[in-house]
């Protein structure tokens, strides 16, 4: 079974001593990250600026350059960030599952509990991914692929198990998981679906899909 | 109608035309309310007095296209062949075909749906009750004939279809725009075929 390995644990190398200098650079930039989390969960992306950013973080926009390229690799960071908050979960999530159900709806379950939280900025990050630059299309696309891998690994632990049909389109069938997963957002945002409803008609949703897979 | 409401009709049609294609052709985001206002020939002023906000225009511009889509799917409709897949796959087919020719705008429309600060006057995304009625019809023939199980919640899986529906215009929207109709409606017709395995009499 090849489960995608990360290494969740903290780096074992000897600290490195920060300089005064690099201290205060670590601030700026955790202060300017914060600021800009708090303006694009109000504003959406467009409508948050590298000058709003820098005025709520109290320092000039000179300085928000110092630490990003431009206010895309901010949002990045951002998403990232929090995207590495989840992903170790999600693993946790599926691997304790011992049916396929139980490990898509626990995985998934566990990035609405995250994103049903903050779901301006995930509002936001939504509305980005549709009319971002192609480069910055690429970068996002090596994190999505690490969760299309956990998807995958829980189908083919489940077509090992016996409980899918040999047969079937793994990647196919993971798209469409990911599909109903993140179409269901809409119903958080528009209807203000809690994560148990969420949940609920994902579970629908999946038995949709797994009708003619399983074993 | 009095020649003033004539004049009104007539600014907001060309405003909705010159915004349409500018968010076409330059981009959503890109797009200000002064150059739709010059494209259109017309005041800025005269924008801000018929829409509240460029996001109303794209609003409007997506409600006034769907005339033009519901008139082809009342063409086509008639003429859907097959067994309850095939037809299922002619009906998305044909609004891949028909979001293509300006996929930038509607991948702008997915996109500002999102937007956190959406005003009051925008309809989001995804409200579309003539397809979901289109498949239902479909779904309710397939039922009748006996190729779909009597048992089934449709419109749960019209729910499913949708979405997968509406997530393979990530496909374009990865390649920048460039994405023929016709390689969307194939992955759809992959995924289509997957739901129906399931909804199979057994």
């Amino acid at each position: 079974m090849s489960f995608v390995s990360v290494n969740i644990e903290s780096a074992t190398d000897s600290p490195v001593k920060l300089t005064r200098r690099a201290l205060a650079k670590q601030r700026t930039r955790e202060r300017v990250l914060a600021a800009a989390r708090s303006l694009f969960s109000e504003r959406g992306y467009e409508g948050a600026t590298i000058r709003d950013i820098a005025q709520v973080a109290g320092m000039s926009t000179g300085a928000v350059f110092a630490s990003f390229a431009d206010k895309s690799e901010l949002f990045e960071e951002i998403l990232t960030a929090d995207y590495e908050v989840i992903y170790a979960q999600m693993i946790q999530a599926s691997r304790n599952a011992k049916t396929v159900d139980e490990a898509l709806l626990g995985l998934f379950g566990v990035a609405y509990g995250f994103h049903v939280e903050q779901l301006p900025l995930l509002r936001a990050s939504i509305a980005v991914s549709w009319t971002r630059s192609e480069a910055a299309e690429r970068r996002a696309r090596g994190d999505i692929k690490h969760l299309f891998h956990l998807i995958a690994d829980a189908l083919q632990r489940a077509i090992d198990q016996g409980q899918l049909k040999k047969d079937i389109d793994v990647k196919l069938l993971a798209e469409m998981s990911w599909d109903v997963y993140v179409a269901n957002y809409r119903r958080a945002v528009y209807d203000g679906w809690s994560v148990e409803a969420l949940l609920a008609r994902l579970s629908d949703q999946l038995k949709v899909i797994f009708a003619g897979a399983r074993a | 109608m009095g020649v003033r409401d004539d004049q009104k009709a007539a600014t907001r049609e060309r405003v909705l035309e010159a915004a349409r294609d500018l968010f076409n052709e330059v981009g959503y985001d890109e797009t200000t309310i002064r150059a739709i206002a010059e494209r259109a020939g017309v005041s800025v002023g005269s924008v801000f007095t018929t829409f509240a906000s460029k996001a109303e225009v794209l609003s409007h511009v997506m409600n006034h296209r769907l005339a033009e889509l519901y008139a082809e799917l009342d063409r086509v409709a008639p003429l859907l062949r097959g067994g309850t897949a095939d037809k299922l796959c002619s009906i998305f087919a044909i609004h891949y075909e028909f979001e293509t020719r300006r996929v930038k705008l509607f991948l702008a429309h997915i996109a500002a749906s999102y937007n956190p600060n959406n005003d009051p006057g925008v309809t989001p995304y995804g409200r579309n009750p003539r397809l979901s009625q289109m498949l239902l019809d479909v779904l309710e023939e397939g039922v009748r004939k006996g190729e779909v199980r009597g048992d089934l919640d449709l419109r749960l899986i019209i729910d499913t279809l949708k979405a997968s529906y509406a997530w393979n215009y990530r496909m374009a929207a990865a390649a920048g725009g460039n994405m023929p109709a016709a390689e969307m409606s194939a992955v759809m017709d992959k995924q289509i075929a997957v739901i129906a395995e399931g909804w199979k009499p057994r």
